[in-house]
């Protein structure tokens, strides 16, 4: 790889600790290494119930690790003890969950602002910068709108803005766009490879969707089921800019397709 | 007629007659209560049931000789200082035990247990060690303030959704950022829940409390009417603690509604 490793994991566990007079419970992940360059945007692919989203708390430090070694931007941060995790990383980790978890009583604009009203960089020039985001999303006419008055897909841009607003260096998606309708996921897609090409995050995107994983990556991860670990590793060899809607007719595609969906079972 | 024209009516002939059933129902419900009360008056006579106009009459002048508002001034000091008190630490408490699980574990059903403590039978007790003032009075508010505030707001944190705390955790936000800005408007509902159990209850504790000991107060005055019979002089007084209380229910409702104006069951909910 010729670009810089941005998160190297070595061998990471994790399992639920045991209750008392009880066997242990059984390894979720067992075992996994990978690592991510920077700018990079990795898929990883797996089952239902595989353990995406607890890989993801884990590199997020809302979770413990209870095997392994996480290095993130040159520094360890793999903690066993709850407490001593360091959620998000002084915000260089962003995370876009698959609930959009926007605060209900806030207004879009206001959720989007959020983040840098609590760390305390909220200025003109940041609400300039909220507002080209809203923009290039097109979420404009919607700032003074509720949650809950925002369909699933503007829900999901919102959720996805607020964490780009305050521009950590990597971003982690778990499924972000699996709860909205075809096409809406198309635009989504579209909308974050655009941003992606713009600002080039590492991003490291979970889904369960092949074509999904084929049309953002540039390297696909399969995941196994439980406990989790990683089957294989294919560089995604279709060249960007890419044309999300039409990817399956991509030369290249159906190969690959084929070769991930092997994996996955 | 065009689609239009037929939502208007649609919407318009929905409306109205509903406002019309809902104030109209209670104008009903007025008058047949003073109509009762009223009746009342003549079947036992006025020293069982002071009759509604004697009973006006008194409030009036009561309110034109300042009677009524050093009463009402008397028993507000007290219901409102005890309400900040019981309140603030109603409040306070179950954040400090968020901070700590097994704090939290620990104290909780202490307090638990002590709430089946009568606070009215502590009232004689509280008068031997702090005398005839205020004081006895507001602790007995502070109480039932207490604990209606910390039983709905402890609830309240424990009922707050984990992910947005941890979405706050990731962006950065501190523990006190996530506890102002995420947790307490969270719980508001449990909050507004408590506060219309509590502002009322405050009221009666005070009043209550001024039966046992006062110089004056709206419940000095109940008591003090009932020692020389004055019968309409005892029933002034319960319609000014109602209308007290009435009032600020009024006022919970009104910053309730704009403290939570974002929610959309509001609109469905509406009367």
């Amino acid at each position: 790889m010729t670009a810089p490793l941005m998160l190297d994991i070595k061998n990471l566990g994790k399992r639920f600790p045991a209750r008392a007079g009880r066997e242990p419970p059984p390894w979720i992940i067992q075992d996994m290494s990978f690592s991510v360059g920077a700018g990079e945007l990795l898929t990883i692919v797996g089952p239902s119930g595989a353990g995406k989203s607890t890989l993801l708390n884990i590199i997020a430090q809302i979770e413990t690790a209870s095997a392994g070694e996480i290095v993130f931007d040159g520094e360890r941060i793999t903690g066993a003890d709850q407490r001593a995790l360091h959620p998000g990383l002084n915000r260089r980790i962003g995370y876009v969950t698959q609930d959009d978890n926007l605060l209900p009583w806030r207004t879009t604009i206001d959720n989007v602002l959020f983040p840098l009203e609590v760390q305390g960089t909220l200025d003109a020039a940041a609400r300039v910068r909220a507002q080209e985001l809203i923009d290039a999303v097109g979420l404009s006419g919607f700032e003074r709108y509720y949650p809950h008055e925002l369909s699933g897909g503007m829900r999901k841009r919102a959720a996805l803005i607020r964490t780009l607003v305050y521009d950590p260096p990597m971003i982690l998606m778990d499924e972000p766009f699996a709860a909205v309708d075809a096409q809406t996921r198309t635009q989504l897609q579209e909308d974050l490879l655009r941003l992606w090409s713009l600002k080039r995050k590492t991003i490291i995107f979970v889904t369960h969707d092949i074509t999904e994983a084929i049309a953002l990556g540039d390297r696909a991860l399969v995941l196994t089921r439980r406990p989790a670990h990683i089957a294989a590793d294919h560089p995604i060899p279709i060249p960007r800019p890419r044309n999300v809607k039409d990817i399956f007719t991509m030369p290249g595609f159906a190969s690959i397709y084929e070769r991930i969906r092997a994996d996955v079972q | 007629m065009s689609s239009a024209d037929l939502t208007t009516e649609l919407s318009e002939g929905h409306a109205i007659p509903r406002q019309w059933i809902v104030t109209g129902g209670r104008v009903a419900l007025a008058v047949a209560l003073l109509l009762a009360w009223e009746w009342g008056s003549r079947a036992f006579g006025p020293l069982f049931f002071a009759p509604p106009l004697a009973t006006a009459e008194r409030i009036v002048e009561m309110a034109g000789n300042g009677k009524l508002f050093t009463d009402i001034v008397a028993t507000l000091r007290v219901s409102v200082m005890g309400f900040i008190i019981g309140c603030t630490c109603g409040i306070g408490l179950p954040f400090l035990l968020r901070l700590s699980p097994r704090a939290t574990e620990a104290v909780e059903p202490f307090i638990m247990a002590s709430q089946g403590i009568p606070k009215y039978a502590l009232t004689p007790w509280l008068i031997l060690w702090f005398g005839i003032g205020d004081a006895p009075k507001v602790i007995v508010v502070t109480l039932f303030v207490f604990y209606i505030t910390f039983i709905t707001v402890f609830a309240g944190i424990r009922g707050v959704d984990q992910r947005l705390v941890n979405m706050a955790r990731i962006i950065g936000a501190s523990e006190r950022t996530i506890a102002r800005k995420v947790i307490w408007i969270s719980l508001l509902p449990f909050f507004f829940t408590g506060l219309k159990i509590a502002l009322p209850r405050a009221v009666s504790a005070a009043i209550v409390g001024e039966f046992l000991v006062a110089v004056e107060g709206v419940g000095f005055s109940i008591e003090r009417a009932r020692q020389l019979s004055d019968t309409t002089g005892v029933f002034a007084g319960i319609v000014v603690a109602v209308a007290l209380v009435l009032i600020i229910n009024v006022a919970v409702n009104a910053l309730e509604r704009r403290a939570m104006k974002w929610r959309p069951t509001d609109r469905d909910m509406q009367l």
